[in-house]
């Protein structure tokens, strides 16, 4: 009989103690306020380390409790649900493809503006002084035309990467004439040019993304996606970025074995110094950081231009976004502004090996060339911020074939413009 | 089965009279009742509300926006659902025919085994391992300088196949499901295969019967049922055939599994939870519907194909 009195005692503490528990919880709540905030990243990421020190800062300073649920990458499927739910999350981050898919298109995500203009505490400095417009100018627009829904923290973006302590590679190709002509001089030295993994279609395709930019300006496959009819991949200019694709495959410039390969199998052989250049996003060094061949710096530069002139470069920002439907928006708001002051942000670069938007923050050392770059030239979106369904389902396998020497380039062109025809007629 | 739930009742009927059996009649709903609303809960409901919800676009999060069949008639334009629906079907035909073609190989030379216990094992662990394994290990495998091409190199193939390009894809994931399930089902046979009692063996062999007439006479008739129980086990698992496609085809990096590796599982998939566009909740479950339209008339066909009559020793 003594069991029951004994959990009645145990269960009555346990209340007692709650209930302390709470009390205190309240009060702290009623100084600052709470909000919800699912991260993208586990708790034991480089970046959520970088994310909890600086919320730990922010709930001692201002006395706001911050409920941090560590989802990881599976966020994107919770969030929707939750939203659905009415139990929305007061801030959350992924990649602007998401972000802009799951609740900007839909019409889910709270415009920002009032954090861009706020201050950055103790800096004397707003949010938009410190992030550069142009690397939100190039946002798409929600239904109600706001460009200003993410904050961003790091800013990704997708270059060629090569060793700089290369002799044969001392200077980086400036022009496409000169990036064939260097690919021809390693040919002859039995040196492969471009290492790509055949299965990582979105990395591969960037080189024709860009090239196509390169070749016929700003927005050129935004325009084609937008041309239901298909009309876009009739342009000369396409078939002529088409055409040096083809003719990196056919000139055998591609690291052998590339059209059978797994990723990252052949980023590894990049890494050990099988290819000279790499092609990919900006999480490509620290990736391929434990590989590296020994003496191997990592350098970057732009994919070269064309007689187009254009110079653009990919942004792939990563940041906070608030739903609409959140309840506790203000108190998010203040962190996030909190979140960009300098000696929170550096951490990213530091810690957790990414570039900020911040230009006064130094990026890591193997992305020095890229922070430049990104610095100088205007920017853009990777595929201009089309949808990924119509990657997958409507280019894919036309660009897949052209990628892996199936195709010329006029067959590639006239197949897209086909799998073009009918995502429209299944998706118009 | 079938004829199995149309006797129960009629039987009820005829023993009316005796009083047993009215008490056992009074207690049918109550026994029945709630397993019935579990199962109309769980399982008639949300695929109620998946018809229902696959006549509008929606979002999952929004308003949901009246599209009558326009939903199927996108999955019959989708150039990427004709690629699932025909893969799925391959996997369940020669996927289905491999597999089970190999387990009664296996059970015909198990049977007879010396250390059959420690075989059957062996052949059960593949069916043990997370397909993650399976897509990881493929890449180290097959890849152009993998063990397999080393191998087949040093036997002196020189021309070896693209094991990884998409086009092969489709060929090696059926190939990876056949290797996994096979194992699972010649344990399933096998333990019918043990309860055929010997002595029917030992007098078709004394009247010259060869293996194959062995199996064709007295294996397959005796353990049927199993056989056919295993079959629409395969038919709906197939039609669930998901994580290997998604790890083969390189979904763990920025870019989906090409599309012509999709399977019908995975097009309701990347149709909810697209990574870059915006999810199609209605377009997702019309192609469930579909999918589970498809496997209920697999599953009809096959056990009218399969059914016999029983053979009782």
């Amino acid at each position: 009989m003594r069991g029951p009195k004994v959990t009645a005692v145990l269960a009555a503490g346990a209340l007692a103690l709650t209930a302390c528990g709470g009390g205190s919880g309240s009060e702290s709540k009623s100084s600052g306020g709470e909000f919800t905030y699912w991260s993208m990243w586990k708790e034991n990421e480089p970046q959520a380390k970088v994310i909890k020190a600086a919320i730990d800062k922010f709930s001692k300073e201002t006395g706001t409790k911050v409920d941090v649920e560590w989802q990881g990458r599976d966020i994107r499927t919770k969030i929707g649900p939750a939203i659905a739910a009415n139990k929305a999350p007061d801030l959350v981050e992924n990649g602007f493809d998401v972000i802009n898919s799951l609740l900007v298109s839909t019409g889910q995500a709270m415009d920002l503006t009032p954090v861009y203009n706020s201050e950055v505490p103790g800096e004397g400095k707003k949010v938009s002084d410190v992030i550069p417009a142009k690397y939100l100018d190039a946002m798409p627009k929600d239904p109600d035309g706001v460009t200003r829904w993410i904050v961003p923290y790091v800013l990704n973006s997708a270059m060629y990467y090569y060793n700089k302590a290369d002799a044969d590679l001392a200077t980086t190709p400036a022009t496409w004439d000169d990036f064939v002509k260097l690919c021809d001089t390693l040919k002859a030295k039995a040196k492969a040019c471009v290492a790509s993994d055949g299965d990582n279609t979105w990395t591969n395709f960037l080189l024709l993304d860009y090239l196509l930019v390169r070749d016929n300006g700003p927005g050129t496959l935004g325009k084609i996606y937008a041309d239901k009819t298909g009309a876009g991949w009739d342009q000369p200019g396409v078939l002529e970025s088409a055409k040096k694709i083809e003719q990196l495959v056919k000139g055998g410039y591609l690291l052998k074995g590339y059209d059978a390969s797994k990723y990252p199998a052949q980023q590894t052989n990049w890494a050990t110094g099988k290819a000279a250049f790499h092609l990919d996003g900006t999480w490509v060094p620290s990736e391929a950081s434990k590989n590296l061949a020994s003496g191997f710096k990592v350098g970057e530069f732009a994919v070269p231009t064309t007689k187009g002139g254009n110079t653009e470069i990919d942004i792939i920002p990563l940041g906070f976004a608030i739903p609409k439907k959140a309840k506790h928006a203000e108190a998010a708001q203040k962190f996030i502004a909190y979140f960009l002051k300098k000696d929170n942000l550096t951490g990213i670069s530091t810690e957790a090996e990414n570039m900020t938007p911040r230009e006064d923050i130094p990026a890591p050392e193997q992305l020095t060339d890229a922070q430049k770059l990104l610095t100088e030239n205007p920017s853009r979106l990777p595929l201009d911020g089309v949808p990924g369904d119509y990657l997958d389902k409507g280019i894919a396998p036309a660009f897949n074939d052209l990628w892996l020497g199936k195709a010329t380039a006029e067959q590639f062109v006239a197949k897209a413009k086909q799998g073009h025809i009918n995502f429209w007629k299944a998706n118009g | 089965m079938a004829v199995s739930t149309l006797a129960a009742p009629s039987r009820a009927r005829v023993a009316r009279g005796g009083p047993l059996e009215r008490q056992a009649n009074r207690l049918f709903w109550p026994f029945v009742g709630p397993a019935l609303a579990f199962y109309g809960l769980l399982f008639l409901a949300p695929i109620i509300f998946a018809a229902w919800t696959s006549l509008y676009r929606w979002d999952g999060m929004g308003e949901m926006k009246w599209r009558g069949l326009d939903n199927y008639r996108t999955l019959i334009d989708d150039q990427s659902f004709h690629y699932a629906v025909l893969n799925t079907i391959k996997i369940l035909v020669v996927g289905g025919v491999a597999t089970f073609a190999v387990s009664f190989a296996l059970t015909l030379a198990l049977r007879e085994m010396w250390g059959k216990m420690f075989a059957r094992s062996v052949l059960f662990f593949p069916c043990l391992v997370n397909a993650l394994v399976f897509g990881i290990a493929a890449g180290f495998l097959f890849g152009p300088d993998g063990p397999v091409n080393k191998v087949l190199h040093l036997i002196g193939i020189d021309v070896v196949p693209k094991w990884l390009s998409v086009d092969n894809l489709p060929a090696m994931i059926i190939a990876t499901i056949v290797w996994t399930a096979t194992g699972y089902y010649t344990t399933i046979i096998m333990a019918a295969v043990d309860q055929i009692p010997t002595y029917l063996y030992e007098a078709a062999e004394l009247e010259g019967a060869n293996a194959w007439q062995r199996f064709r006479h007295i294996t397959l008739p005796l353990s049927w049922e199993v056989v056919s129980v295993c079959a629409v086990l395969w038919t709906v698992s197939s039609v669930k055939v998901f994580e290997i496609v998604l790890l083969f085809g390189g979904g763990a990096t920025t870019n989906d599994a090409p599309i012509q590796t999709w399977t019908t599982a995975m097009y309701v998939y990347f149709s909810a939870f697209p990574r870059s566009s915006v999810p199609k909740l209605g377009l997702a479950a019309a192609a469930a519907v579909v999918s589970l339209v498809m496997v209920g008339l697999f599953v009809l066909v096959l056990r009218r194909i399969m059914r016999r009559e029983r053979v009782v020793l």
